[in-house]
């Protein structure tokens, strides 16, 4: 056996280690609070970085994408040649396959009055590919944008879309202002 | 005037990538005659009310403080195991399996590293709940908390034993492994932890693929090895090994001494059961010194070269980030060493920043990496340094006893103690004759 | 105590073959699964390519109901495949968690039932054990160690990218050296604007009705008068009517045309036709590379780069210029930055302007304001003893900038009128022409206002009006429309002769080694000696009228006509100077 002096000196020790142990969990707990002023944050695009490259569909872990398109109709020209509804120099203006970009067919095109056209998303069918998104930006106003919706949205740790956003469009935004919107929708 | 955008412009291949920043009213919005009016642009649910995570961090505590009772007072697998299950159904199945106090030690080095990010409350209390916890009741989290863990502990089937040796060698991955998570969490822009997280794709039902793979592999693996992953991988199991040799109270075999009665030898399948010691033969200490010596010896020699290793590979890991990704791109693309462009350098173009920023910005990232892939290095050698050390000392032990960082506090063992078989029969009858009368 | 063995023996053979159930059926839905993900991963993407396919064949053939029933069906099936897949994957895991639940719950069931009591064999020599076990361990972990170091050094084999530019060559730069760039033709009349190639190795014979000399010759659908310029084995010109604007790329090898790139443009104010003088054309600017990437200017005011496979990076419209023949000015390079002049109407309305673009994005990163109306001169930027200078030329003034920077230097007014010569800088002097009236030298060493001390002379003799002049250093040719051709003296603007051509020119004179070629309207090259005299060392005929100057690299001349791109020069040339 080891002398007693020997054994105290170990304890002693052992206690001293506990107690900074414990000191430090304390320290990182109460730092990481203080470091807390925020609200809690969430995932969601910034509409002005995003690519429209079409990760969102296929890298969300979830098997249908939390991210959707959503029209912002105060800034849509309402086009009757509507570029995110369209494919490139389409045949007719027809939901025909060879014309309609959408591959999901999420985009509903309704008469307003001539010229213009209303254009709405059926979210049901969105899967946040983006087509219709790259088209708008590219040659319409950009009023098709990309967002994460938090009905669906797990809030990963690390978002996998994140992870794989070409244009680091993907932030975490406080949880009480959750979206990023364009236009008039924006400044409220 | 018609509102058809000039078709020319639909000649195009491919959308003009300079287009991003700033909505461009190319065609202003109508007025309308027929009185239409604009609808709502859709109103999207918001997030999840944070009272959730408040809800799960009670939770946490209140599991924790339920499995020290079970395991350490009542002494009851059975419970431990409905324990576990229920929490392997609410923080896995019912929650997703995010946030996890795994995960969650990436967040809290983010939180060290970036004054701009916010650490969520519940992200930071599941780190620190269960090392306190751990300090003073061993690893309880690991045995009845954790869903990682639990999905693990009931396909166990029939458990094989991993030799010793084996065990030794496959830990140095787990700290290599917290050591590279906390590395990208902090310099990196990666949370690799949760990106090879091997069992959230089960919680939620879907997932990458890769990932899946991966985790079905190691519950295949799992039926005959006891929870591969929290042996051998997990980065929070590490730091809470190394709490759980400090603890206060920890699970003990046997409910009061030791008879040396040998029955529960092969009884833990994680192999955390130690066996008493005896002397060395004669002439075997001097040997054994001389060991230490070396080993003392090659402990500084072990984190130099492993610094000297991982500042050497500073620019490898600094690809991890995405910007130094982009930049290695951008920088081919421009002086004519790859032809055509990804969506990372497009999505860098439209920012209209020069360059030579990028660069700079990739630059800087990577002479981060130079100390932080020096200080993965030195740690991963002194683990390994210091574990040899370790296995050159000679431990005495007169009893037979939970090894306190290996052991899960599942309870496994207490079943095999003839001296807890006795108390449990004490129990039964002082009950029973408590009913009788 | 038997019956109740027999009776374990049977529960535990049933829970023994529920676990082997089990176990076959999470191989079965597993198997499944794994069919399913690879069938989605190969199939899925090759059929979307194939309609991506079929739905450009379409364009080209509008006329076609078959494809278009085809398309719809493909469409169709790749949707339902889509779902079915979707829903086959989620019954199959459903499956697949029961199966495996079976077998964890029979299994564990099955290994309690077989569990033998625990009965500890007795160990001798356990202290022996025990470091036998500590020997394993410390091998296993220098194991450990062994197997970090060879994944480190694994990971030393991954390439990665160094930022250090320069070094060898032009390797690390995102623009090619200056030495590089004086071995091609990169802009309009190649460096610099001279038209000057300091390859001696030039063609001098050739008749295009024989094809006797021409190396390959190549159809060029879109018409355009700017002129070919060139980079190793690539050639760029750009065409344009007034639907659409092309930049195209051949092969210097064989003519085959490699690419072509479309430039986009805004829609055209409403009630607005778009049209330019025929003799201007829609694509009289020629495109410019910095041998990295290749840009174009339209006189729609779209500019857009392209890299060298074709792929468009990037695209600006900076507004339709208001210019009275239609916008002429060609694009020069520094470095990474694409120059632009821009001046426009009377330059009194705010709108004329110097730009430079980033190449690699098109982003301005400077910009001049200038007062001075539209000319139709294309600014070079001359090498001024090692340092650079832009020199441009609008009416009344010669400006002179620092490229990088857009920081004016100096400027001289002694130019004005409609102004469609560019300048040259040769033997340490800038000349600037004034159709029909003048030519003046300017000394580029002053700052400020150099009108009335810098400038050492002025001729006004046979002074051009399309044409721009070349100089070797020693003489300045100049050559006017009509085909007088007058020669002087840099050094004190003395003129040495004048030969009569007889012929129409809207080629600028261009000199090669020692020889002057100057290209006819008609396509007829007259080739002269460069000296103090007249000399004429023969004349080929092409056979098709010519506005474009030509580009002269390494013992080809690249020739622009008005429906064809000609290549003269022999099969086998000198190798090309070595930019790696």
């Amino acid at each position: 056996m080891a002398n007693k002096e020997d054994v105290t000196r170990r304890k002693f020790l052992r206690e001293g280690l506990w107690g900074a142990c414990l000191a430090g969990a304390g320290t990182a707990a109460g730092l990481s609070v203080a470091r807390n002023n925020q609200d809690n944050t969430v995932w969601q695009i910034d509409p002005y970085k995003c690519i429209a490259c079409g990760n969102c569909a296929t890298y969300c872990v979830l098997e249908q994408s939390a991210v959707k398109c959503i029209q912002a109709y105060a800034i849509c020209g309402y086009c009757d040649l509507c570029t995110g509804y369209l494919v490139p120099e389409p045949k007719a203006l027809d939901t025909g396959a060879e014309n309609e970009l959408c591959p999901t067919g999420a985009i509903k095109r309704t008469y307003v009055e001539d010229p213009y056209y209303e254009y709405t998303i059926d979210e049901a069918l969105c899967n946040g590919c983006g087509k219709c998104v790259k088209g708008c930006v590219a040659f319409g106003n950009g009023s098709l944008f990309l967002q994460v919706r938090h009905d669906r949205c797990l809030n990963c740790n690390e978002c996998a879309i994140a992870a794989a956003c070409p244009s680091q469009a993907f932030t975490r935004v406080p949880a009480r202002q959750p979206y990023l919107l364009k236009g008039v929708d924006a400044k409220e | 005037m018609t509102r058809i955008a000039c078709t020319a412009m639909f000649t195009l291949a491919l959308a003009v990538p300079c287009l991003g920043a700033g909505s461009e009213m190319r065609f202003p919005p109508p007025e309308f005659e027929s009185g239409y009016q604009f609808p709502e642009t859709a109103r999207p649910p918001t997030a999840r009310p944070v009272v959730h995570e408040y809800i799960d961090v009670a939770l946490l505590a209140v599991v924790l403080l339920l499995a020290s009772y079970l395991i350490l007072q009542r002494r009851s697998r059975r419970a431990i195991f409905a324990l576990m299950i229920a929490a392997l159904l609410y923080f896995g199945f019912w929650r997703d399996g995010c946030i996890c106090p795994i995960g969650a030690i990436q967040n809290v080095t983010l939180t060290a590293f970036d004054s701009t990010y916010a650490i969520p409350l519940a992200a930071a209390a599941f780190f620190v709940i269960p090392l306190a916890f751990t300090l003073f009741h061993g690893r309880i989290f690991c045995g009845a908390a954790c869903p990682l863990g639990a999905i693990q502990d009931v396909v166990l089937i029939h458990p094989l034993r991993v030799p010793h040796w084996l065990e030794s060698g496959l830990r140095l991955l787990a700290y290599t492994y917290l050591g590279a998570g906390v590395l990208f969490a902090a310099i990196g822009g990666t949370f690799l932890i949760c990106r090879y997280d091997p069992f959230v794709g089960f919680f939620r039902m879907t997932g990458n693929w890769n990932i899946l793979i991966l985790g079905a592999s190691l519950l295949a693996i799992g039926l005959f090895v006891g929870r591969p992953y929290c042996r051998f991988l997990c980065p929070y199991g590490v730091i809470l090994r190394n709490l759980s040799r400090l603890s206060k109270r920890r699970v003990t075999i046997t409910p009061t001494e030791c008879i040396t009665c040998r029955l529960c030898e092969d009884a833990c399948p994680f192999g955390a059961i130690r066996t008493p010691t005896e002397d060395w033969p004669e002439g075997e200490y001097q040997i054994a010194k001389r060991r230490l010596a070396f080993f003392l010896v090659l402990l500084p020699i072990l984190i130099a070269a492993g610094g000297w290793g991982g500042y050497a590979l500073k620019e490898r890991l600094a690809r991890m980030h995405p910007r130094v990704r982009t930049a290695e791109r951008v920088f081919l693309e421009e002086t004519g060493q790859v032809t055509g462009t990804t969506n990372a350098s497009d999505a860098f173009r439209t920012t209209g920043q020069a360059s030579a920023m990028l660069y700079q910005d990739a630059t800087a990232i990577r002479s981060r990496f130079a100390l932080g892939g020096a200080l993965l290095g030195g740690f991963v050698g002194l683990v390994a340094g210091g574990k040899l050390i370790a296995l050159s000392v000679r431990r005495r032990r007169a009893e037979y006893e939970a090894d306190p960082a290996d052991c899960l506090a599942c309870g496994r063992c207490y079943q095999y103690c003839p001296k807890e078989q006795e108390r449990r029969k004490q129990r039964r009858d002082a009950r029973s004759g408590r009913g009788n009368r | 105590m038997k019956a109740e063995t027999a009776n374990m023996n049977l529960w535990h053979q049933a829970a023994r073959t529920t676990t082997l159930v089990g176990a076959v059926f999470s191989g079965i839905f597993t198997g499944l699964l794994v069919w399913n993900l690879v069938g989605s991963a190969l199939i899925g993407p090759t059929r979307e390519n194939d309609l991506a396919a079929l739905k450009v064949q379409v364009q080209k053939e509008p006329g076609n109901q078959e494809l278009l029933v085809q398309i719809r069906q493909l469409d169709l099936q790749i949707r339902r495949d889509r779902i079915w897949r979707w829903d086959f994957a989620r019954e199959a895991a459903s499956m697949l968690l029961g199966s495996a639940v079976v077998l964890v719950v029979a299994g564990t069931f099955a290994g309690g039932l077989a569990k033998k009591p625990p009965r500890p064999q007795p160990v001798a020599e356990r202290g022996e054990l025990q470091m036998r076990e500590a020997r394993q361990a410390r091998w296993s972990v220098v194991g450990g160690i062994a197997v970090l170091a060879v994944g480190m050094g694994l990971l030393t084999l991954t390439r990665w990218v160094s930022f250090v530019q320069g070094g060898n060559g032009d390797g690390g730069t995102p623009y090619a050296s200056l030495e590089a760039r004086q071995a091609q033709w990169p802009r309009f009349r190649g460096l610099a604007g001279a038209g000057v190639s300091t390859h001696a190795n030039t063609p001098t014979s050739w008749n295009g009705k024989t094809g006797a000399g021409i190396l390959w010759k190549t159809p060029v659908a879109v018409p355009g008068h700017n002129s070919p310029v060139v980079w190793e084995d690539r050639i760029f010109f750009s065409g344009a009517d007034p639907n659409l604007r092309q930049v195209l790329c051949f092969d210097g090898k064989s003519g085959q045309l490699l690419w072509t790139g479309d430039v986009p443009t805004g829609p055209l104010p409403a009630g607005e036709e778009f049209e330019l003088m025929e003799d201007t054309g829609y694509a009289a600017p020629t495109v410019a590379t910095d041998g990295r990437r290749v840009y174009a200017i339209f006189p729609t005011g779209d500019v857009a780069g392209f890299d060298f496979t074709g792929k468009r990076l990037w695209h600006k419209n900076l507004g339709r210029p208001d210019s009275s023949y239609g916008y002429a000015s060609s694009l020069e390079t520094y470095q990474n930055l694409v120059l632009i002049d821009y001046d426009q109407s009377d330059g009194k309305d705010g709108k004329s302007r110097f730009l430079a673009l980033d190449g690699t994005s098109g982003k301005v990163a400077w910009e001049a304001k200038r007062a001075l109306p539209s000319t139709w001169t294309t600014p070079i930027v001359a090498d001024v003893a090692g340092k650079p200078q832009l020199i441009t030329v609008a009416d009344p003034n010669v400006v002179a900038y620092d490229p990088a920077n857009g920081k004016e230097l100096w400027r001289a007014e002694c130019v004005g009128g409609d102004l469609a010569p560019s300048p040259i800088y040769a033997g340490g002097l800038v000349l600037a022409i004034q159709p029909y009236s003048q030519m003046v030298a300017i000394k580029p060493t002053g700052q400020g206002d150099v009108t009335k001390t810098h400038i050492a002379w002025k001729a006004e003799d046979g002074i051009p009006d399309i044409c721009s002049p070349v100089s070797n250093g020693t003489y300045v040719y100049l050559l006017d429309s009509e085909g007088l051709l007058t020669c002087y003296q840099v050094a004190d603007g003395k003129k040495v002769y004048e030969h009569e051509l007889k012929d129409q020119f809207r080629a600028s004179p261009s000199i090669a080694g020692d020889k002057l070629y100057l290209l006819s309207l008609k396509g007829v090259m007259h080739i002269a000696q460069v000296g103090p005299e007249y000399k004429e060392l023969g004349r080929c005929e092409l056979g098709e009228d010519c506005f474009a100057s030509p580009a002269f690299v390494d013992g080809r001349i690249y020739i622009r006509g008005a429906k064809n791109l000609y290549c003269i020069g022999g099969t086998s040339v000198g190798s090309t100077p070595d930019t790696k």
